[in-house]
């Protein structure tokens, strides 16, 4: 399949892999070192999407696409969620189970 | 896949130059620039992602609105969680350099990439099939949750099974294009596809195992 990252350098897929080890290593240091909570879920939030933006735009070459598939997979997603979370799932909270 | 049809998309999914993005649609050229196979694949990945993220959004409401929600590292062994991660992520890597490889025309270590790349899934596996049987043994049920709130339970039998589920399909198509890969019967077009797939697969587990078991 022609124009969808093809030409990428292996030495490059093995350098993102070390990063996201990196990364997750940093998360794992977050969760175990008693920060406050909104410091704690700001540093995992960020490194949680730059381990998305990683995978998705070198593995999956979404860098490589047409700009119309990121943007059904992200924003369709982000949108689905925050749908379901603000409209749809607040008329069911009384019968939530405890 | 066939051949002949891996033959056909082969020289069809690049736009000639000058192409405007509204000539793109009048037929003769695909519009999205790549293989109805492709595209398919892509289609498949928007809906299941959707699925996880509603999932992954009434987690977060019930959470939000439990009094209560047990603290992770009381539950889960984070030494084992953490492993789990760093081999999904090393078979994401060695998934991206089988697909490079295919594309280099390098079919031989392709093969054997996406063989390490099931092996990876298959490790990922074993060791969720041990944490799955530790909580069971704790008294952890898709209904009951010794920790306190019943849906802490429910959301992780069900989020954790559904992306188990992904990792064991992804097992046995890899090891399926890994097997053909040695018979000299597969395409680039199809590892590519198996590697949108398991990237994917790799992608999830970020958000889960950030929401999950840490946040």
């Amino acid at each position: 399949m022609e124009g969808t990252g093809g030409n990428i350098a292996y030495g490059t897929y093995w350098r993102i892999w070390i990063v996201l080890l990196i990364l997750t290593l940093i998360m794992l240091a977050v969760e175990g070192l008693g920060l406050p909570t909104g410091v704690a879920v700001i540093v995992l939030l960020a490194a949680m999407m730059t381990k998305a933006t990683l995978i998705g735009g070198w593995f999956m070459h979404l860098r490589y696409e047409k700009l119309v598939i990121t943007l059904c997979l992200v924003l369709g997603t982000v949108l689905a969620a925050a749908f379901l979370f603000f409209l749809i799932m607040p008329d069911g909270r009384a019968s939530l189970p405890q | 896949m066939t051949d002949a049809g891996v033959a056909v998309t082969a020289t069809t999914t690049k736009a000639p130059e000058g192409v405007s993005s509204g000539a793109r649609w009048q037929g003769g050229v695909p519009p999205f620039a790549m293989s109805w196979q492709k595209l398919m694949m892509w289609l498949f990945l928007v809906t299941d992602a959707l699925l996880f993220a509603g999932f992954l959004a009434a987690y977060g409401f019930v959470r939000l609105a439990s009094p209560s929600w047990p603290e992770q590292s009381d539950v889960f062994a984070m030494p084992l969680i953490a492993f789990m991660t760093f081999v999904l992520i090393t078979s994401s890597a060695t998934m991206a350099t089988a697909v490079g490889a295919a594309h280099r025309g390098d079919m031989k270590k392709a093969s054997r990439y996406v063989a390490f790349t099931a092996v990876g899934g298959l490790i990922f596996l074993g060791m969720q099939v041990n944490e799955w049987s530790g909580l069971l043994h704790e008294g952890a049920r898709l209904w009951e949750n010794p920790w306190g709130p019943r849906a802490f339970s429910a959301f992780f039998f069900m989020i954790t099974g559904f992306h188990g589920t992904h990792v064991l399909i992804g097992v046995v198509i890899l090891g399926i294009v890994a097997l053909k890969g040695r018979a000299g019967t597969v395409t680039s077009d199809g590892v590519e596809l198996v590697g949108l797939y398991w990237h994917f697969v790799d992608l999830v587990w970020v958000f889960i195992f950030t929401l999950f078991y840490l946040i």
